[in-house]
């Protein structure tokens, strides 16, 4: 009778313990499976370009930005068609000729 | 060649005027003056054209961005009859060299004194000038706080 005892003592420890192991064995598993590592993000392959610093240049920057030169000589023309615009106001002082609109990309 | 600051001065009386001054030629793309540097002498343009410009930051950079150009016939640097006598934009000869005539302040001035009548012509003239700029820049800044309302009000 203590045999059969101490048998089923033996038996439910080892059943508990592997019941314990299966438990931290599956719990690890799905920790995993959400936990997933994460891979930096690919970084956007621009063709290398000679004379341009692209340390200089921020990742953000569009790589359709026009040159410095155009940008500055886009500046010029929307000032001289801005001066016409006034020009004609001062002219012809109506509220119609006072914010007419010019063909300016800044202002479309 | 007819120049705006002599309009309705006698032809003698201009002579005298620009005999005060000292013709130069401003190879293209070299500055007649900064912005900031102390204005002591009007120019009046012979030939070529001025560009004034003053500096903006593009993109990080600071670049000289065009605000008016001066043709033959027009004046040039009226900072230097305006108190602080100080230069408020950057003037440089664009795409060929230009000719000015340099009238010295002081030389004016002493001329105006001796010459009241010929003096307060010019003096017109001047206001004409610099009006003109005012009413100018005053339109453009309106124009551009228009479009800034529009903006912020859409």
């Amino acid at each position: 009778m203590e045999m059969l005892l101490m048998g089923l003592c033996m038996a439910l420890f080892g059943t508990a313990v592997a019941a314990a192991a299966f438990g931290a064995a599956t719990r690890s598993e799905s920790r995993d499976s959400v936990e997933q590592p994460t891979l930096p993000l690919a970084k956007a392959v621009t063709p290398p370009r000679f004379f341009l610093d692209n340390t200089a240049t921020p990742a953000s920057t569009p790589s359709r930005q026009v040159p410095v030169e155009v940008l500055l000589q886009q500046i010029e023309n929307h000032v001289r068609m801005e001066q016409a615009a006034a020009e004609s106001f001062l002219a012809l002082p109506t509220q119609a000729q006072l914010h007419s609109k010019t063909n300016s990309p800044f202002v479309n | 060649m007819e120049q705006e600051l002599l309009n309705g001065v006698s032809s003698a009386e201009a002579g005298q005027v620009l005999e005060l001054g000292t013709r130069m030629v401003v190879p293209a793309g070299t500055s007649l003056f900064r912005l900031g540097d102390p204005a002591d002498r009007l120019f009046l343009v012979e030939r070529g054209r001025i560009k004034l410009t003053l500096p903006m930051s593009v993109r990080g950079r600071e670049e000289d961005v065009f605000v008016e150009e001066r043709a033959p016939g027009q004046a040039v640097g009226w900072s230097a009859l305006i108190p602080p006598y100080r230069f408020t934009l950057t003037a440089t000869a664009a795409l060929y060299d230009a000719q000015v005539i340099a009238l010295p302040r002081e030389a004016l001035l002493k001329y105006f004194v001796a010459n009241p009548a010929a003096g307060y012509k010019i003096a017109l003239n001047l206001a004409v000038v610099v009006g003109h700029r005012l009413q100018l820049f005053q339109t453009m800044w309106l124009r551009e706080m228009q479009r800034t309302v529009e903006t912020h009000s859409a």
